[in-house]
Order: structure tokens, then C-alpha cells, then sequence
């Protein structure tokens, strides 16, 4: 697999699971603290996926990118 | 070039709007293959790359611009081609021209004759790659629709501006009725307003077109951006528009959904955001060309006919196609096409748009005439010595254009802020949006608040709906755009402003160093003075002056030293004739002796008196308050018996005294540098008012002086003839040449003076400081506005006022900082240094003493 694809892919599961993580945290909250109706609770989990998911993809992929394209060698003793 | 070797080269980038795009592009041209380093330039619209031009990939340097939203706009060659026979001369051609470093693509059509070339500028030439045309055994001419950089930057502006008023045409008229139909219901407007108009399925269909139209760039470029891990403002206003919409479509359809029920559409939110934001683009991009007038202005000084002698013919040719050696004709009126020295003629010629000399000046056989400058009165042949590239006027651009893609520190802090202030945001309006959502709703939350411009009372909307509007609102007010524009704008006017005086400011890092100078260090000879020295007293112990000058001339008559040269010169202008000498002896380090008229004739130092056991008797103490004046005092003696003294000093330039009493009212330390005596040096310094001198330096310990006065903790400029003293001005922290002329890219320091005026010393400090001045201005407003306004957009005032920033009124004062900004560098057009606006009285010349130089014949030090 070429390497920008495998870190396309691998910044990728890591930006969406961690937002998908958030927007859950997010509705679970929502249902355990609240008197929330789903409209909020379903409305705020979809910002909070989104907002997250912006945050993440520009702070994830370069990372996961250099990290692809630089692999850390493995030390002998 | 060998592989490997490192090469700055500039690209042109147009379509950038704030920091966080700097930060975008820099990031996508730094992943091209070659690239190790780039640096883009908002206000110049283009980006500096510290490359391997053996590896790297004009298409994909290209490609990687494109992607993320943004256009190259390479310079253009649209070329007439003759003799070409078929498809093998296309090919021909087109491998040739491709192959030339900077070429972008080519393609020939030997159907129509044509050829059509896009190359970057900083690699390449139109007369280099018609010369390589010419060479393959073409004949080739502009087809006169060519691109110059000039023209591509203009193209790229005006298809920017008319972009932006499409969006604008599309999105006016729309917004202007979205916002009718909202506010239908309030004042006397539901008395004459048809119903339909506030109808929200009317008010829906009159967005969708303007979130799809105008406001869908904002969409795609945040999109392209995000693929590749980037951010701009873009997704800032993508999510503002994106969230006002997407409600407003929820409440239409679905008005129980909880988002603030039917009454809470924010349809003019979405369509007054773009409003605004296009608004905004539009504006700054009518404006923002305007900050690099002064690059304009030297562009198009650039000849573009030169009149030249071939086989005895006078032929006209395009001026980028003279030669070295092509001997050029220039008639009154006419512009002169490239560097040269005058052959035959006379005239005075305009240099003000290079040199910043208001007067005329007058050219003569010999003398050096500057290409781009103007011919006034007389006709006059030059032959040609600098063309193409390489003169003065390319040079300038060339140094103008590099310090204007370079960025000052102040600015590399800003962009690294604007840069992460994106995620910053969003981090932010997340926080918002949670505290609103679990804890702000609650405790403050009263229905019946206001949204501040806006016709609103939120009586419906829901906890969500209230803490999303928070969220968007940060959101929208956040733009850094201005903080962008803050340094790079202002750097942009200051280093025009120079260019406009003959000030080239090597990068805007020169330009803030210059700023904050505390110590200006002159080398004495050169530089303070003429650096040739003159007669100033004649001592006569019998009263006859005259004969003492003209015997001391006819023993220095041979003599090749400046002090023996100044007093045969000075002779001569006094009327007197000089004869040769029956003999003549030099004497190192003490004098001459030479025989003239049967007489014995002795020119040196006191040393060489003493030696012949001359007795000085009253000559003693007038060489000692001549020295105490800081001339050097020469002895004559004839037959045996001392005659008379001749003084001789170096000549202040008419500027000296004005320049350093300014610096020192800017409180300026002066310092200067010399390889005199400290008596003398210092008899120089009282007549100027020099703070501090720095004696007896040997040329080689410049530098290591520069470095001491550095250690005392002082920031210190080094003024100097740029070739000589190149140690000294480069361990400076900012060194200064003076007296570039026609070749001010091969001087070394980070601020080059085309005149050999000390003034411009000042008016460089002048400039560098005003730009500076605007700079601090420009960031003071852009990171006040954003400091004062986000926590407003939070809510930290809802608990007590009540009222919400509504997202329209946060895109029109996002709109106006930027603006602001662009404004209050555009109002540095038109500004001259102080001591370039006229007043000040010329000081006349003033003698002073001579370098410490090895005693010449007859020299007394």
C-alpha cells in the first residue's frame, strides 16, 4: 500500500474514532446529568463530532504522515 | 548548479487572504519534493522557497498550490516564431525552451507561427528564452501580448476582484431582500411589504443560492484544506455559514425539531455573513495592490524600446534584447535602456526613480548612465555594460521583491499565532458551546434576550439552539485575517518607500533591525569625508604664501601619494605653475627632497627637519595648532632654513554635519571608525559633535570593534563603502553600503544606498522606524480587535446584558478590521522621511585632517 494511502487511512481512524469517542461522551452525558430532550442531545453530539473532527484532522494527519514517512527503527541490543 | 546546492526562488501565489493561508500554502509547498523551506507573503502575493533546483518541479510546486485552493500565476511569454518547418522544429523548441531552469511549460504551434511560454521570473528571463529560440536558428519576436510578473500579479488581482463582484452582484440583491423579508414583521414594514416576502420556504429559496453561489468557496477551499490537515479562515466561515444555514433550514421545515421554532430562522445570518465576508474580500483586494504601488512603479520604468548601432545602422530592438558592448542611442525625452557608460554627448539626465536625486544630473563622456532613468535635454551615445538581469533597475526589483517575500520577526510571531488560532478557535467555540450547553443555559439564560443587530428576541430557542448560536458566533468573530495582513502590508509600503529614495532594504528582518538601532558606526574616509584630502593653510614665515605652496608642489610633483597629489592640486588651482624638479629623492616615511632653481629644496615631518638639524622656530607652534585642528602639517625648508608650513585635510561631504546632528536628535549614538591619530580623529569628531571615537583602528580590526560595542548590549549599524569594509558590515547588525550605484546587488550588508549620501542614512533609519510604527499600529489593532471581541462573542457579557452578538454583526466586524488594516497601510503612500522633506540648510564643505596615512613625500604625520 503506498505510503500516503496507509496514512490517509490511519489519520483517519484516528480523527474519526476520537471525535465519534467525543460526540458519544457528549450524548451519554446528555442522558445520565440532564433533562434533555433528543433534539438537543442528538443536535449537540453532531457539533461536538464536528468541531472535533476539525480540531483533530489538521493536528493528526501531519503527525501520522511523518510518522509513516519516518518509521523509528528498532533499537538492537 | 550543481545538485544539491541550495537556491532561493520566488513564485508568485495569488488568492491568499490572511495568516492562517500563509501558514496553508507554506505547509503544501514545504511537502514538494525539493522544497526545504517556504515562505510565503501575503501582502506581495508570493512565496520564497529555499530549494535544490536540480529536484524540484515548477508543475508540482504548481500543483501543490492549486490544491489547496490558491493560483500561480506565472509569467506569460506569447511569442512570434519564423522558420519553422513541421513538427520536428516544434519539438525541437519545445525541448530546448523546456529545459531552460524556471521554464513551466511551453507549447509551439508551428501552424500559426507561435509559441507560448510560462516560466517563473526568478529563474529565468523573456530574453533568455528568446535568445535560446534565436540560437536553435529562428527568428523570434514578441507577439505583444506577452505577460510580464507585473501584468500576471495585475491578471490575477483583477480576475480576484471580478470574482469577488460576481459573489457580490449575486449575493447584494438576494441578502438585500433575505434581510426585507426578516425584519417584514417589525415597525410599519408589514403595512406595505407583501406577505410572501417574510414567507420562511420564500426566504429559503432566496439563501440556498447564495450558500451555494458565493459562499460555496468557502466550502470547498476548507474542504481541500482539511483533507490535507490544513486550516484556514476559510473553515471558520464555512462553519459560521454552514451552522446559520443548516438551523434556519431545520426550523423552516422542521420548526418543533427545538432550534428556536419558525420565528427563529437565521436564513439573513447565513446570506449577510457571506455579505460581508465577500464584501471584505473584495475590498481588501482592490486595496491590497495598491500597498505594492512602489514595485509597480520601478516595473514599469523598465525600457521597453531600445535604439541601438548595428553594422552602422540604427536599429530599434526590444530593450531586454541588448547586449553587453551594443553601443545604444539616446535622444531627449527618451528613457535610457539599460546601464552603460557614455560614449559621446552631453546632457543631464533624471535619476529620481532610482538614485531619489530630485535634480537632474548632468552626464558627460565617461560618466555612468542608470537603465529606467530619463534623458532631459541632450542626445548622447552610451555603450551598453549591464543589460538584461543585471542592471540596476533589474537588481533593484529583484532586492525589493526578495525583502518584500521575507518576513520580520514580529511577523513570523504573528503568523505562528494566526496560524494555530484556528484550532484555537474551534477549541474554543467548543468550550463555548459545552459551557452554554451544560452550565451558561441555566444559570443565565432568560428568554426575551436580543441578538444585537438583529430582529430576534430568543424566546423560542432551546438550550442547543442558544449555546450553538455562542459556538458560531466565536466562530465568525475569530477571522485572523487582519492579524495577516498587520506586518506584511506595512513592510510592503516601508520597503516601497525606500526603493522610492533609493533605500533598498535587503528583507523586512533589515528593516526592523533598522528600526531599532541604537549606535551608528562611520568609517571616517569615504564616508564621513570625500576621502581626498586638500590644501587647507599655507604658512609663510617671509609672507609669501604662494611661493612656499608652489615650491612644496614642485617637490610632490612626482610623488604619487594623495597628500603630494593634494598640494600640486591645490597649486594648481590657485594659478600657480608647477615646474618639475632638476632632481628628486624620496625619502620613506619622513618626506622629499627634490632640486628646483639652483635651491635645496626639503618637504616633509618634523622628524625629517630634526634629522637635517633644521631649527622650526616659530613654524613649531603653528604645526601644532594646526595638528590640534586635525590637519596635517607639512614642513618646507629651503637651502637649509625652514620656510613654511602646508596643511592638508580630508573634506567633510556637504551632507556630513546635517546627517549626524539629525541622528543624534533621533538619539542615535554616532560613533566613528577611523585609522587616524586620536588627536586627529578626535578634532574631527568636536567639529561634528561625534559621540564617540573610535581611533587608530587598523581596517582589518573593523569588525572586531563592531563586535565590542555589541557586547556593551548596543544595537549597532555599520555605514561603510560596502566592499572595503564588508567584515565590519557584516558583523554589524545591520550594515549599511553606501554608494551603490549600478551594482546594488553585489554589496554586502542589509541596507544598500544607491547615492553616496549620508542623508539617505537618515531617512533609512527614518523609514525603517515610521514602518515599524505602522506595523505595531496594525497588530495593536488586529490582536485588539480579535482580544476584545471574542470574549463578547462568548457571552461574557449575556449574564449581564443579555444580549447575544449575532453571527452578521461578528462578519461585519471581522470585515472591518481587516479593512482597517489595509487602510492604514495604504495611508503610508505619499510619506517622505523628515529629513527629505526639504528644510535643513546645506552645511558648507568643511576641511578636516587627513587619514593617518604612511607620511607621502613630504608628509608630516
Amino acid at each position: 500500500m503506498p505510503t500516503t494511502h496507509r496514512a490517509a487511512i490511519i489519520s483517519a481512524t484516528i480523527y474519526v474514532g476520537v471525535s465519534l469517542g467525543a460526540a458519544s461522551t457528549f450524548l451519554l452525558i446528555t442522558v445520565l446529568t440532564g433533562d434533555y430532550g433528543w433534539v438537543p442531545r442528538l443536535g449537540g453530539a453532531v457539533w461536538v463530532f464536528v468541531l472535533s473532527m476539525i480540531i483533530l484532522m489538521p493536528v493528526v494527519i501531519p503527525r501520522v504522515k511523518k510518522g509513516v514517512a519516518n518509521p523509528p527503527r528498532a533499537v538492537r541490543n | 548548479m550543481s545538485a544539491g546546492t541550495k537556491q532561493r526562488v520566488t513564485i508568485p501565489v495569488s488568492g491568499m487572504h490572511c495568516a492562517a493561508c500563509v501558514t496553508k500554502v507554506e505547509k503544501a509547498l514545504e511537502d514538494v519534493a525539493g522544497v526545504s523551506k517556504a515562505q510565503a507573503n501575503l501582502a506581495a502575493a508570493n512565496a520564497g522557497l529555499v530549494c535544490d533546483v536540480e529536484q524540484l518541479s515548477l508543475p508540482q510546486v504548481e500543483e501543490a498550490v492549486r490544491d489547496i485552493g490558491y493560483q500561480v500565476p506565472w509569467e506569460r511569454l506569447e511569442l512570434l516564431v519564423l522558420g519553422m518547418m513541421g513538427s520536428h522544429c516544434q519539438e525541437i523548441i519545445e525541448r530546448a525552451v523546456g529545459a531552460l531552469p524556471g521554464v513551466v511549460r511551453v507549447s509551439v504551434t508551428p501552424a500559426t507561427d507561435s509559441a507560448t511560454v510560462e516560466f517563473a521570473g526568478s529563474l529565468t528571463s523573456a530574453a533568455q528564452i528568446k535568445r535560446t529560440i534565436r540560437e536553435l536558428g529562428y527568428q523570434v519576436s514578441d507577439k505583444g501580448t506577452g505577460d510580464s510578473a507585473l501584468d500576471q500579479e495585475r491578471h490575477a488581482r483583477q480576475s480576484e476582484i471580478r470574482a469577488q463582484l460576481i459573489n457580490l452582484a449575486w449575493a447584494t440583491p438576494l441578502g438585500l431582500v433575505i434581510m426585507i423579508g426578516t425584519f417584514r414583521g417589525y415597525w410599519i414594514l408589514a403595512d406595505f411589504l407583501p406577505a410572501f416576502l417574510g414567507n420562511k420556504y420564500f426566504l429559503f429559496a432566496l439563501t440556498t443560492p447564495v450558500v451555494a453561489g458565493p459562499a460555496r468557496q468557502f466550502f470547498v477551499h476548507s474542504w481541500n484544506g482539511l483533507r490535507r490537515g490544513l486550516t484556514d479562515m476559510n473553515l471558520l466561515y464555512a462553519t459560521g455559514i454552514g451552522a446559520a444555514y443548516t438551523i434556519a433550514v431545520i426550523n423552516t421545515f422542521w420548526p418543533d425539531a427545538g432550534f428556536g421554532g419558525r420565528d427563529a430562522t437565521f436564513y439573513e445570518s447565513a446570506a449577510l455573513l457571506t455579505w460581508f465576508i465577500v464584501l471584505g474580500r473584495y475590498l481588501e483586494a482592490l486595496t491590497r495592490g495598491r500597498t505594492s504601488e512602489a514595485i509597480r512603479k520601478l516595473m514599469r520604468l523598465q525600457p521597453k524600446i531600445a535604439r541601438v548601432l548595428r553594422d552602422g545602422r540604427e536599429e530599434e530592438i526590444p530593450a531586454d534584447e541588448v547586449e553587453v558592448g551594443d553601443i545604444c542611442l539616446v535622444r531627449p525625452g527618451e528613457s535610457i535602456p539599460v546601464d552603460g557608460t557614455v560614449l559621446e554627448g552631453y546632457s543631464a539626465v533624471d535619476e529620481s526613480m532610482i538614485t531619489g536625486e530630485s535634480l537632474p544630473v548632468e552626464k558627460q563622456t565617461g560618466d555612468t548612465v542608470i537603465g529606467g532613468t530619463i534623458n532631459k535635454t541632450g542626445a548622447f551615445r552610451f555603450r551598453a555594460t549591464q543589460v538584461g538581469r543585471e542592471t540596476a533597475l533589474a537588481q533593484i526589483i529583484r532586492l525589493v521583491e526578495d525583502a518584500q517575500a521575507t518576513k520580520a520577526p514580529i511577523q513570523k510571531l504573528a503568523d505562528t499565532v494566526a496560524g494555530h488560532f484556528i484550532l484555537g478557535v474551534h477549541a474554543l467555540a467548543l468550550a463555548v458551546f459545552l459551557f452554554w450547553f451544560f452550565a451558561g443555559f441555566g444559570l443565565w439564560f432568560e428568554s426575551g434576550s436580543r441578538l444585537i443587530m438583529s430582529p430576534y428576541r430568543l424566546t423560542e430557542v432551546g438550550v442547543f439552539g442558544f449555546a450553538l448560536l455562542m459556538s458560531v458566533a466565536v466562530l465568525i468573530i475569530s477571522c485572523p485575517c487582519a492579524v495577516g495582513l498587520a506586518t506584511p502590508a506595512a513592510i510592503m509600503g516601508g520597503s516601497g518607500i525606500g526603493a522610492e529614495h533609493g533605500i533598498l532594504f535587503k528583507g523586512a528582518d533589515a528593516i526592523e533591525a533598522t528600526s531599532k538601532l541604537q549606535t551608528i558606526i562611520f568609517d571616517k574616509t569615504g564616508t564621513l569625508t570625500k576621502g581626498e584630502p586638500s590644501v587647507t593653510d599655507v604658512i609663510a614665515l617671509d609672507g609669501a604664501r604662494d611661493e612656499v605652496l608652489r615650491l612644496a608642489a614642485v617637490v610632490d610633483k612626482n610623488s604619487e601619494h594623495p597628500l603630494g597629489e593634494a598640494i600640486v592640486r591645490g597649486a594648481r588651482e590657485r594659478g600657480l605653475t608647477v615646474a618639475d624638479a632638476e632632481s628628486f629623492n624620496a625619502i620613506p616615511g619622513h618626506g622629499v627632497e627634490a632640486a628646483h632653481e639652483g635651491r635645496a629644496l626639503l618637504l616633509g615631518n618634523r622628524k625629517l627637519l630634526a634629522d637635517r638639524t633644521i631649527e622650526l622656530g616659530a613654524l613649531a607652534g603653528e604645526a601644532e595648532r594646526l595638528e590640534h585642528e586635525g590637519k596635517t602639517a607639512m614642513f618646507l625648508a629651503v637651502d637649509g632654513r625652514a620656510a613654511g608650513i602646508v596643511a592638508v585635510a580630508d573634506t567633510l561631504k556637504p551632507s556630513t554635519a546635517r546627517a549626524v546632528q539629525e541622528l543624534r536628535r533621533m538619539a542615535i549614538e554616532v560613533v566613528m571608525i577611523t585609522g587616524d591619530n586620536r588627536r586627529t580623529a578626535e578634532a574631527i569628531a568636536r567639529q561634528l559633535g561625534i559621540d564617540r571615537v573610535l581611533a587608530e583602528v587598523l581596517p582589518q580590526d573593523k569588525a572586531v570593534e563592531v563586535k565590542r560595542l555589541q557586547a556593551e548590549g548596543r544595537r549597532v549599524a555599520m555605514v561603510g563603502d560596502g566592499i572595503n569594509d564588508a567584515p565590519a558590515l557584516a558583523q554589524a547588525d545591520v550594515g549599511i553600503a553606501m554608494g551603490a550605484g549600478t551594482d546594488v546587488a553585489k554589496e554586502t550588508g542589509q541596507v544598500i544606498l544607491v547615492k553616496d549620501d549620508l542623508l539617505d542614512v537618515v531617512a533609512a533609519v527614518q523609514t525603517a522606524k515610521f514602518t515599524m510604527r505602522r506595523v505595531r499600529q496594525n497588530l495593536t489593532w488586529a490582536f485588539g480587535y480579535n482580544t476584545l471581541t471574542i470574549p463578547i462573542a462568548a457571552g461574557l457579557l449575556y449574564p449581564f446584558i443579555h444580549q447575544v452578538v449575532s453571527p452578521e454583526l461578528a462578519a461585519m466586524l471581522m470585515a472591518l478590521s481587516s479593512l482597517s488594516v489595509t487602510l492604514n497601510s495604504i495611508a503610508m503612500r505619499g510619506w517622505r522621511p523628515r529629513i527629505r522633506r526639504g528644510g535643513g540648510p546645506a552645511v558648507p564643505e568643511q576641511p578636516i585632517a587627513a587619514e593617518r596615512l604612511p607620511a607621502p613625500a613630504g608628509g608630516s604625520s
